[in-house]
């Protein structure tokens, strides 16, 4: 058993700004991975502006004070770079890996679109990636079959008014109704250096990133007083199942078994990751054998069970499984619903523990064998609890988890009581 | 420096930064060796915690026998129903215990069979990777249930826009009498047909030829030799010939083939035409011209079709080759009331591309690009495996990686223009929509690109 899921060096400075450095070095690799996390997502979001914190990401790479509209992406792709942005309910990042001569560049850039976003941004761009995130909406969630169901699972779980009530990609209508003025403010009230962390890893040492992000962001001051999301911690249990039964065009019958559980980062949630795993990641799993194999009622490839890692409120729990050709959405369901009681019911076994534990393992150090995977987890790990460092103490905390927690948390958290049931079934049942 | 009006006391650095000094480029050492009949390739990753070994068979789509395509993939499937030590179940708990889980993949050239472990367990990973590949039980009612259950995930898959889409663009391609102008997965009705026999005597085929083993960890952490054994143990029969470049005719005009989506939301667009295959020694300039007009989110393409105009989360297009055919392909997923002018704007940026060339700016962001994601990306094991198998496949020496980046860096804009120029063939693309006919129908035939076929409806 690893003592530490990150034997690499980590050094985190705060400028005088609040802007957290957090710097990891690695000469393996001639390539540096720069990520920023703002602790701003869709759980930030009110009523009527839903879809806004992740349209504004898409705003973030249409210029700012000295980068013209387009040149973000330009310069860092001609550097050799890789890019993106992704938004979350519980927060917005942005990141970069580029050969490592190309650290300041990256720097520049991530200090211009945080303190000179708001004087670049025009009506124009505004409407262009309004069209370019709705396109997005299509794309990923309605013109794709069971595309919807995260949309579908959220107001399922969480009660209106909650910052996990709706989708990060918001509603069309919201999206419509966005004035730029809405997102100079969303700008200036959440992009403050006190309210973001930078990581850089890989090809370089820490005094040069603390001089360099001491150069290019120490000029942009802190926002003193950044309002917090709305408390979520507490989603009062209703003790009532929910069901959502869809009717549509869709080819099989599916079901979608969510479960509020625990927080990511907190004890319970590292026993919730090992019983996912357990539950429903390969073919040893339990919904394999059970539903996929034993029954032979759901289809092998589209069987399984994995949490979804937020950490503002009790995160979901997810298990899914599409029926067979000739199984009724009804079997189905009361095949997935028994497999999840059962792991209050029947133990654990070594074997299954040790199964799971292993291929968390590999995942693990999957994600930390880029610079890039990396850098998007110390940043998370500062931002969301308050120390990098506590990173390294996941694997070891999944490797500690004994069948008895798991048929404890499962007793606690996956009553059918406390359960949100969607189910798509094809047109031709009706 | 200057100062913004909206937070007067904001203070950013106006000049944009240079480059720092050039780190060496390096591609992990290469090691190649002859092992029990078989060839070991592998890359040395000091100090790297997770191992990937990946077999690699002369058995890809291509050898499938026309009419019997996704032959390969119910095989893959197939291979972890038991073998001849074990039942499903069983090998199921014995390899995810060791971590990983058994991967499989198919392309034109090549099965890929592999498994991703920490290091230390790489060599029992190995023996369960062979046991399978090299002893599957292939029982007769686990394979008919895995073909029935291949049957209906191709049905799921192809409830989705796209697959249909992909598979008129290659039949009007390629022809639907050749394999490679059929789907590279097969479609339902093609593995609906198979039959046990076709897929033990695949097997039995291609399947226990010893093929290439390619490793990428920590070399002072692994034996390499013993790897080979475990997986030639019980091989035999030669390399094949793998058969030369299929010279595949161009269109002589341009044609819209409309697949029909009711109610479709988006239009699916797939825009295309043979290319070049992988040897061809433009294979640079090509990827390059590919580049500029597709092939980055700052391509040509994506910056009209989303940037300018709004219509879509993203188009792109490139060049795509394997060892014996290629193609230019262009996909792109539209909102359904500017589908028409979508398709315009596209071919209207492929045909100034091929008549007018790139721009040094241009090609000087592609080739740094291109560059420069040899060091950004091959980074994890299953990424330098990946590379390996390019070498492979592709019969390319230890310092490839390394030349690209030579080449790469060296090409220049009447070079690559000149690529554009030969190989983009704007008068010859068959442009597949799939979309909501009814709604599309008279203003794709109205754009005036080309005639307007109609895609059979999906069987």
């Amino acid at each position: 058993m690893p003592d530490s899921g990150y034997p690499w060096p980590i050094s985190t400075t705060r400028l005088d700004n609040g802007l957290r450095v957090v710097v990891s070095e690695d000469r393996t690799a001639p390539a540096v991975a720069v990520n920023l996390w703002y602790d701003v997502g869709s759980r930030h979001e009110p009523t009527g502006q839903t879809g806004f914190a992740h349209l504004f990401e898409h705003l973030m790479f249409e210029g700012s004070t000295h980068v013209a509209k387009t040149e973000h992406m330009k310069l860092v792709q001609g550097a050799g770079g890789s890019l993106n942005a992704t938004t979350n309910p519980d927060r917005t990042n942005y990141f970069e890996t580029v050969p490592a001569e190309h650290l300041e560049l990256a720097l520049w850039l991530e200090a211009d679109r945080m303190g000179g976003l708001v004087p670049a941004l025009t009506q124009e761009t505004l409407d262009n990636q309004r069209d370019v995130v709705k396109n997005e909406r299509r794309q990923r969630y309605e013109n794709v079959r069971y595309g919807d169901a995260w949309l579908r699972l959220l107001p399922l779980l969480y009660p209106p008014g909650h910052p996990y009530h709706h989708a990060t990609i918001g509603s069309m209508a919201d999206l419509n109704a966005a004035d730029l003025a809405t997102f100079q403010a969303f700008h200036q009230t959440y992009y403050a250096p006190n309210n973001a962390v930078l990581t850089v890893v890989g090809d370089t040492t820490v005094d040069e990133v603390v001089t360099l992000a001491e150069k290019y962001f120490g000029g942009i001051p802190p926002r003193p007083e950044i309002p917090p999301a709305p408390d979520g911690r507490v989603v009062p249990a209703t003790g009532v199942p929910v069901e959502e039964t869809v009717v549509t065009d869709v080819p099989a019958p599916r079901v979608y078994v969510a479960h509020r559980t625990h927080p990511f980062g907190s004890p319970g949630y590292d026993v919730v990751t090992v019983l996912a795993t357990v539950l429903g990641s390969g073919r040893g799993s339990r919904l394999y054998q059970r539903l996929a194999d034993g029954e032979r009622i759901a289809q092998p490839d589209l069987v399984g069970a994995y949490g979804v890692d937020l950490a503002h409120a009790p995160a979901p729990l997810i298990a899914t499984a599409t029926a067979r050709p000739g199984v009724s959405g009804e079997r189905l369901a009361a095949g997935l619903a028994e497999v999840v009681d059962e792991l209050a019911t029947v133990p654990v076994t070594a074997a299954e523990l040790d199964r799971a534990k292993a291929l968390l393992t590999t995942a693990w150090w999957r994600q930390m064998s880029t610079v890039d995977g990396r850098a998007d987890a110390l940043s998370r790990y500062a931002t969301q609890f308050g120390d990098p460092a506590t990173l390294a103490e996941r694997l070891p905390a999944w490797l500690a988890v004994t069948a008895e927690q798991i048929a404890e948390v499962a007793a606690d958290t996956l009553a059918a009581d406390n359960r949100a049931t969607l189910t798509y079934l094809p047109e031709e049942n009706q | 420096m200057s100062a913004s009006s909206e937070r007067p006391s904001v203070t950013l650095i106006a000049d944009r930064p240079g480059p720092g000094a050039a780190r060496p480029y390096r591609f992990p050492q290469v090691v190649r060796r002859s092992v029990a009949g078989g060839e070991v390739v592998a890359a040395h990753l000091p100090g790297q915690n997770l191992a990937v070994a990946m077999l690699l068979l002369d058995a890809g789509a291509g050898r499938e026998p026309v009419g019997r395509e996704g032959l390969g993939g119910v095989l893959a499937k197939a291979l972890e129903e038991g073998t001849t030590q074990r039942d499903a179940t069983a090998y199921a708990l014995a390899i995810e215990a060791l971590g990983t889980e058994l991967v499989t993949g198919l392309d034109w050239d090549t099965f890929q069979a592999s498994v991703q472990v920490p290091v230390g367990r790489l060599g029992a990973a190995v023996e369960l990777l062979a046991e399978a590949v090299r002893t599957p039980r292939l029982d007769p009612d686990d394979v008919r249930r895995v073909r029935d259950d291949e049957v209906t995930a191709l049905r799921m898959d192809w409830a989705n826009p796209g697959p249909r889409a992909d598979a008129a663009l290659r039949a009007d391609l390629f022809g639907a009498g050749n394999r490679w102008g059929r789907p590279m997965y097969g479609d339902p009705d093609s593995v609906a047909g198979l039959d046990v026999e076709d897929v033990t005597v695949f097997h039995s085929e291609w399947f226990i030829r010893p093929g290439t083993l390619v490793v990428a960890g920590d070399l002072d952490r692994l034996d390499l030799d013993a790897l080979a054994a475990t997986a030639f143990a019980g091989t035999g029969g030669g390399p094949v010939d793998r058969g030369a470049p299929i010279d595949v005719p161009v269109r002589a005009g341009r044609r819209i083939i409309l697949v029909d989506r009711p109610g479709s939301v988006q239009s699916t667009l797939r825009l295309g035409h043979p290319g070049p295959h992988r040897a061809h020694p433009d294979h640079v300039p090509i990827a390059l011209a590919g580049t500029v007009l597709g092939g980055a989110f700052t391509s040509r393409l994506n910056h009209l079709i989303r940037e300018v105009r709004g219509y879509t989360y993203g188009i792109r297009g490139d060049f795509g080759s394997s060892r014996r055919f290629g193609r230019f392909a262009v996909s792109s997923g539209v909102q359904t009331a500017v589908t028409a002018p979508a398709l315009v704007e596209a071919v209207g940026e492929i045909a100034r591309t091929q008549a007018g060339g790139v721009t040094e700016d241009e090609l000087a962001v592609a080739r740094s690009w291109r560059a420069g994601q040899l060091s950004v990306e091959l980074q994890s094991p299953r990424a330098i495996a990946g590379a390996l198998s390019t070498l492979v496949v592709h019969d390319l020496p230890d310092d490839y990686h390394a030349r690209l980046r030579e080449e790469l860096l060296a090409a220049e804009v009447a070079q690559v223009s000149a690529a554009a120029e030969t190989h983009l063939r704007p008068e010859s693309l068959t442009l597949v929509v799939e979309g909501d006919a009814a709604v599309i129908r008279d203003e794709l035939v109205a754009t005036g690109l080309g005639e307007l076929v109609d895609h059979p409806p999906a069987g």
